[in-house]
C-alpha cells in the first residue's frame, strides 16, 4: 500500500461507554485509525473487544461517547437525514447473517432495485435491469433465475453473494464487513474472499474486516489492528504484525492459534 | 496397536423431517476407535458429522431414526440393547458426548453439581448424596476446575469455563469413548486452547480410554487427532494419519478443502486457496454414485454410474475410482 | 445490606409510588363522569314533595354531608387522608351505609370466586399445556385448537353461554346471586351447599378461559424448551425421561409465572364482568350498580380495591420469580 494514498476514513480519540455509575465500561476507548482509499483493513479482537461495536460506530449506527470521525478530512456529521443519506452513499456494511440484513418478505429483484434507487439516478427500466444483471453476473449468480425469489429460498453462500452484489451498484468508498464469511463454507470461501478484492480493485474501496480470526486477517489484509478490551493494542503492516508481533496480547493470541506447520504449545 | 474400542459398521440413519421426508444424514458410515486415540472427524456444514457423532451413540429420538449398521462398543452391540439397558449402561458409562453448544448443553436452573449428581443417580445408584458430591469435587479438582463451579449456576460461569465443565460432567462416569461434537467452535482461541488441554489429559489420565472429535477446523484437529476421515454428503471419503490427509490429501473433495485452510503462517499469505464452485447435494435425494460427482473437476461418466465403494491406497482409505495426487504446492498455488 | 433486600425494598417502594398514583387516579376519574349524584338522590327522595326551600335543603344538606361542597382538590386529600384510617366514606347510592362495610361483604365472595379459579385454572391449563407438547399427536391436535377456541371467546361471552345452557335451559344450576334468595347466611349444610351451588357456573366459566390462555403459552414454551440443547445433552448423559421432563416444566413455568403477572389484571377485571353476568355478590357487581348511580365513594372504593389486588399479585410474583430463577436472580443483583 502506498502512503500518499487520500485518507478517506480518520478516527480520532473515539470512546463508547456503556451502562452509568459503577456499572459503566468502555467498549471502545480512545481509539484511533485512518484508512486510506483502496486499503484494506482487518480489525481483530475476541469477543468482547469492542470490534463490532468500533465497527457500529465507523458506519454511524452508534454514536461515539466522545471522540470524532473524520470523513474526507472533514468532521463527519450525522445530524440530519440528509447528511446520514450521503455518508451512507460513501458507507456500506456487511455483516455475519446475510439473512438478518434482508426484508424476508421482499423478492431479490425489490432488495436489488431499492438499492439502485438509493443512487438517485435517473435511470430507464431497461438501464436498471442491465445494472441488476451486471451486478448478479460480478457474484457468479444468475439473476434470470433468482429475480423472483424470496430471500429464504436461496442458500448462505448466495445470500452473501448478492449481499456483495449490493455492494458492486452501490459502490461505497468504504465497506464493512463484520465476519462476513463465518457462515459460509470453507470450500466456498475463497470465491467470496475473491470477490471482495476484485471490488476493491475496481472501485479503490477500502475494505474494514472485522473478525476474530487471525489467518482470514492475514491472508486478505493489508493493515492489522489488534484490539483488546477496547482498546487498539497493536497495529501495522499485516506481515510485520505477523512475522514480529510487539504486543504481549498479540503473542499470545498468535501463539493460541493451531496452524499447519508451527508446533502448537499444549504444555 | 491398542484394542479395538468402538467399530462402527455400515452405519446408516436418516431425519424424518416436518414434512415426512427422509434426509440421509449419515450414509454407510464404518470405522473402528482404538484404545489411546483421537479419531478426528472433518466436513463441512451439512456433511453429517454432527449427525455421525449422535448416531454412534445409538440412542435416537426424533427425528433421528436408525436404518441399519452395527455399533460395538467392548464387544457388545449396542443397538441390540434394550432402550431402558441402552440408557442405563451404556449412556455416559461406555460412551459419552459432549455437545455442539456447550454454551446451551447445561439446563440454566440447575446448579452444575446437582445436575452431575441426576447423573450419578442413574448410574450410581447405590451412592448416598454426600457421596456424589465427593467424587465431582474430586473429579473437578483433579481437572484443575474450580470447585465453586459445581455451586454454581451456569450462567454465572464464563464460556470457556461452561465448556470445561461439560467436559468434566460427560467424563464423570470414565466413559471408554467420548464422542466431541465442534467443543470448541463458539470459544475464543485462549479459551479453545484450554478446553483441549482438558480433553488430552483425560485421556493422559485414563478417565476415557479413546475420542472421536469432530470438527470443521482442520489446523485445530492437526494438533487433537491421530488420525482423521474426511466426511462429504454423508459419506467418508477419505480416512488416514492426520498428517497425511492434510499434506497430501488423496480424495479430490479432501484436496479442495485442504487447499482452502486459512492460517496465519507466513506462507498463507499470497496462496491461491482453493475454491469450488456448487454446493453439496441433496441428502433427501437417492444417490447413486460419487457424491462429490457434481463439484469435481476430474468427473468421467463412471463416476455416477454405481456406489463408489471405498479402496485403500497405501495406508489410506479413499473413496474415489482414481488416484489423483495433491499437487505440490508451487503448481498448484500461483502467485497472487 | 443483602442484595436481595435491597431488591425487595427498591421494588415496593416502586409498588408504593404506582399505589399513591393509582388512588389519585381512583379518586379523580369516577368524578370526571358527567352528572350530579346527589340530584339523582334528592330528586328520589322528594318525589311528590312541592317545597322548593325543602328541596333546596335537603340538597345542601346531602352536599355538606357528602363534603361535595367544598373544591374537588380539598375533597382529594380529605379522600386521602381518610384512606390512611381504612376509611373509604359513605355510599351514595346506599346511603347511610359506609363504602368499607359495603366492601367487606363483597370482597369474600370475590375472593372466594377468582383465587381459586385463578389458580386452578393457571395450574390445570399449564398442566394441560406441557402435556400436549410433550404428547404430541392427537392430543396436541385436539386440545390446543380447543385451547385456542375457549382463549379468544371474551369473559362475558362464555359466562353467557354457560349462563344459557346450564342455568336457563338445563336448569343445573341457579342462574345467578350467591345463595339462593330465601336463605340467611349462616354455617348450615343446606346454605353451603347453596352457596356452592351457586359457585359452580361463574367458577367454572373463569377457570375455562385461564385454562385456554395459559395452556397455549405453556404448550409452546414446553416445545421451546424440550428442542433445547440441555434437553438432548441430560438425554444422551443417561438421564431418565420423567427427570427431563421435570427439568423441561420448570424452565418452561418460570415464563408462566410472569405471563401470570402479567395477565393477573385482565383476569381479575374478565372475572368481574363475570360476577356482573351471574350477578355475583362481590366487588365486580357492586361496581357495576356503582357506576349506575355515580356512587363516586363506592366506585372509588371498588377500583381501589382492585388496584390493591392487581398489585399485590404482581408484586408476590415478582418477588417469588427472583428467588426461584437463578438467571433473573444474577441480573437483579447486577442491578445493584
Amino acid at each position: 500500500m502506498n502512503g500518499d494514498s487520500s485518507i478517506v476514513l480518520e478516527g480520532r480519540k473515539l470512546n463508547r461507554q456503556f451502562g452509568f455509575g459503577r456499572n459503566r465500561f468502555f467498549a471502545v476507548s480512545d481509539v484511533d485509525f485512518v484508512f486510506r482509499s483502496g486499503e484494506i483493513i482487518s480489525i481483530v479482537g475476541e469477543s468482547g473487544s469492542g470490534k463490532t461495536t468500533l465497527a457500529k460506530m465507523i458506519m454511524g449506527l452508534l454514536k461515539p461517547t466522545s471522540g470524532e470521525v473524520m470523513f474526507r478530512e472533514n468532521p463527519r456529521s450525522l445530524r440530519t437525514k440528509a447528511d446520514r443519506e450521503e455518508y451512507w452513499k460513501s458507507v456500506q456494511g456487511i455483516f455475519q447473517d446475510p439473512f438478518s440484513s434482508f426484508n424476508q418478505f421482499s423478492k431479490i429483484q425489490t432488495l436489488l432495485l431499492d438499492c439502485i434507487n438509493l443512487l438517485k439516478l435517473k435511470l430507464s427500466e431497461e438501464e436498471k435491469m442491465n445494472m441488476m444483471r451486471e451486478a448478479c453476473g460480478f457474484v457468479n449468480l444468475e439473476f434470470d433465475e433468482l429475480y423472483n425469489k424470496y430471500p429464504f429460498e436461496l442458500s448462505g453462500g448466495q445470500m452473501q453473494r448478492l449481499m456483495i452484489a449490493r455492494i458492486f451498484i452501490l459502490k461505497p468508498k468504504v465497506l464493512i464487513a463484520d465476519e462476513p464469511t463465518s457462515m459460509i463454507d470453507a470450500c466456498s470461501r475463497a470465491t467470496i474472499l475473491d470477490m471482495f478484492l476484485k471490488l476493491r480493485k475496481q472501485n479503490d474501496m477500502i475494505i474494514v474486516f472485522i473478525t476474530h480470526d487471525l489467518g482470514l486477517a492475514y491472508y486478505v489484509s493489508d493493515t492489522i489492528y489488534i484490539m483488546e478490551h477496547g482498546k487498539i493494542v497493536e497495529r501495522g503492516n499485516a506481515a510485520t504484525i505477523l512475522e514480529s508481533p510487539v504486543h504481549s496480547y498479540t503473542k499470545r493470541l498468535l501463539a493460541d492459534v493451531p496452524k499447519l506447520k508451527e508446533a502448537w504449545d499444549l504444555g | 496397536m491398542g484394542q479395538t474400542i468402538l467399530t462402527v459398521s455400515e452405519l446408516k440413519t436418516f431425519y424424518r423431517t416436518r414434512l415426512k421426508e427422509n434426509v440421509h444424514a449419515v450414509d454407510g458410515v464404518s470405522f473402528t476407535l482404538e484404545e489411546g486415540k483421537i479419531l478426528g472427524i472433518a466436513g463441512e456444514s451439512g456433511c453429517g458429522k454432527s449427525t455421525l457423532a449422535l448416531s454412534v451413540m445409538g440412542f435416537y429420538f426424533p427425528p433421528l431414526n436408525f436404518k441399519s449398521g452395527s455399533i460395538v462398543i467392548d464387544g457388545i452391540d449396542i443397538m441390540k440393547l434394550s432402550r431402558e439397558d441402552l440408557r442405563t449402561k451404556v449412556l455416559g458409562e461406555e460412551i459419552a458426548y459432549i455437545p455442539q453448544s456447550a454454551m446451551n448443553a447445561l439446563n440454566p436452573t440447575k446448579r452444575v453439581g446437582k445436575f452431575i449428581e441426576d447423573i450419578l443417580r442413574e448410574h450410581r445408584p447405590g451412592l448416598s448424596q454426600e457421596q456424589m458430591q465427593r467424587l465431582a469435587a474430586e473429579r473437578f479438582e483433579i481437572l484443575n476446575l474450580p470447585t465453586r463451579a459445581l455451586t454454581a449456576y451456569p450462567n454465572e460461569l464464563s464460556g470457556g469455563m461452561k465448556q470445561r465443565v461439560v467436559i468434566a460432567t460427560s467424563t464423570i462416569l470414565n466413559p471408554k469413548v467420548l464422542i466431541a461434537d465442534e467443543p470448541t467452535s463458539a470459544l475464543d482461541v485462549s479459551s479453545q486452547k484450554i478446553a483441549i488441554k482438558l480433553l488430552k489429559s483425560l485421556l493422559a489420565k485414563g478417565f476415557v480410554k479413546s475420542m472421536l472429535f469432530i470438527t470443521h477446523e482442520l489446523p485445530l484437529l492437526k494438533h487433537v487427532a491421530d488420525d482423521v476421515m474426511i466426511m462429504y454428503a454423508g459419506q467418508i471419503v477419505e480416512r488416514g494419519r492426520i498428517d497425511e490427509v492434510i499434506f497430501k490429501p488423496m480424495h479430490p473433495y479432501a484436496q479442495a478443502l485442504m487447499g482452502s485452510i486459512i492460517v496465519p503462517e507466513s506462507d498463507i499469505r499470497g496462496h491461491r486457496l482453493s475454491s469450488i464452485p456448487g454446493a453439496p447435494p441433496n441428502l433427501k435425494n437417492e444417490m447413486k454414485g460419487c457424491r462429490f460427482a457434481d463439484r469435481c473437476i476430474h468427473t468421467v461418466d463412471e463416476c455416477r454410474k454405481e456406489e463408489i465403494p471405498e479402496r485403500a491406497r497405501g495406508e489410506r482409505t479413499i473413496r474415489c475410482l482414481f488416484d489423483f495426487d495433491y499437487q505440490s504446492e508451487e503448481t498448484a498455488h500461483e502467485r497472487r | 445490606m443483602n442484595s436481595y433486600l435491597k431488591y425487595f425494598l427498591k421494588k415496593f417502594g416502586w409498588y408504593l409510588l404506582t399505589l399513591v398514583v393509582a388512588i389519585t387516579l381512583n379518586f379523580f376519574l369516577p368524578r370526571m363522569i358527567k352528572g350530579n349524584p346527589v340530584s339523582v338522590i334528592v330528586s328520589a327522595m322528594s318525589q311528590g314533595m312541592s317545597d322548593v326551600n325543602a328541596q333546596k335543603k335537603l340538597y345542601e344538606s346531602y352536599m355538606h354531608q357528602f363534603g361535595l361542597d367544598k373544591p374537588l382538590f380539598q375533597q382529594y386529600l380529605i379522600y386521602f387522608q381518610n384512606i390512611l384510617h381504612g376509611d373509604f366514606g359513605v355510599s351514595f347510592g346506599n346511603y347511610p351505609r359506609r363504602v368499607s362495610n359495603i366492601l367487606a361483604s363483597a370482597i369474600p365472595w370475590t375472593l372466594g370466586l377468582q383465587i381459586p379459579a385463578i389458580l386452578i385454572g393457571w395450574l390445570l391449563g399449564n398442566l394441560l399445556g406441557a402435556f400436549t407438547a410433550y404428547k404430541k399427536g392427537v392430543f396436541d391436535k385436539i386440545i390446543f385448537p380447543a385451547a385456542l377456541f375457549v382463549n379468544s371467546m371474551p369473559f362475558f361471552a362464555l359466562s353467557i353461554i354457560m349462563l344459557y345452557v346450564f342455568g336457563l335451559h338445563l336448569k343445573w344450576f341457579p342462574i345467578g346471586g350467591g345463595y339462593g334468595y330465601q336463605m340467611i347466611p349462616n354455617l348450615s349444610l343446606s346454605f353451603i351447599g347453596s352457596v356452592l351451588q351457586h359457585h359452580f357456573l361463574p367458577f367454572i366459566s373463569i377457570v375455562l378461559v385461564a385454562i385456554g390462555g395459559q395452556a397455549i403459552g405453556m404448550r409452546s414454551m414446553s416445545i421451546y424448551e424440550l428442542n433445547s440443547d440441555y434437553v438432548l445433552y441430560a438425554k444422551l448423559m443417561g438421564i431418565r425421561d420423567s427427570r427431563v421432563v421435570r427439568y423441561v416444566f420448570r424452565n418452561a413455568v418460570l415464563p408462566q409465572v410472569t405471563g401470570l403477572a402479567l395477565s393477573i389484571g385482565t383476569m381479575i377485571s374478565g372475572a368481574l364482568i363475570t360476577e356482573i353476568v351471574f350477578n355475583y355478590p362481590g366487588i365486580g357487581t357492586w361496581l357495576f350498580t356503582a357506576i349506575r348511580t355515580l356512587d363516586f365513594p363506592l366506585i372509588s372504593g371498588c377500583t381501589l380495591m382492585i388496584t390493591l389486588a392487581v398489585l399485590a399479585a404482581n408484586f408476590t410474583i415478582e418477588i417469588i420469580y427472583g428467588l426461584i430463577d437463578p438467571r433473573v436472580k444474577a441480573t437483579q443483583m447486577e442491578g445493584q
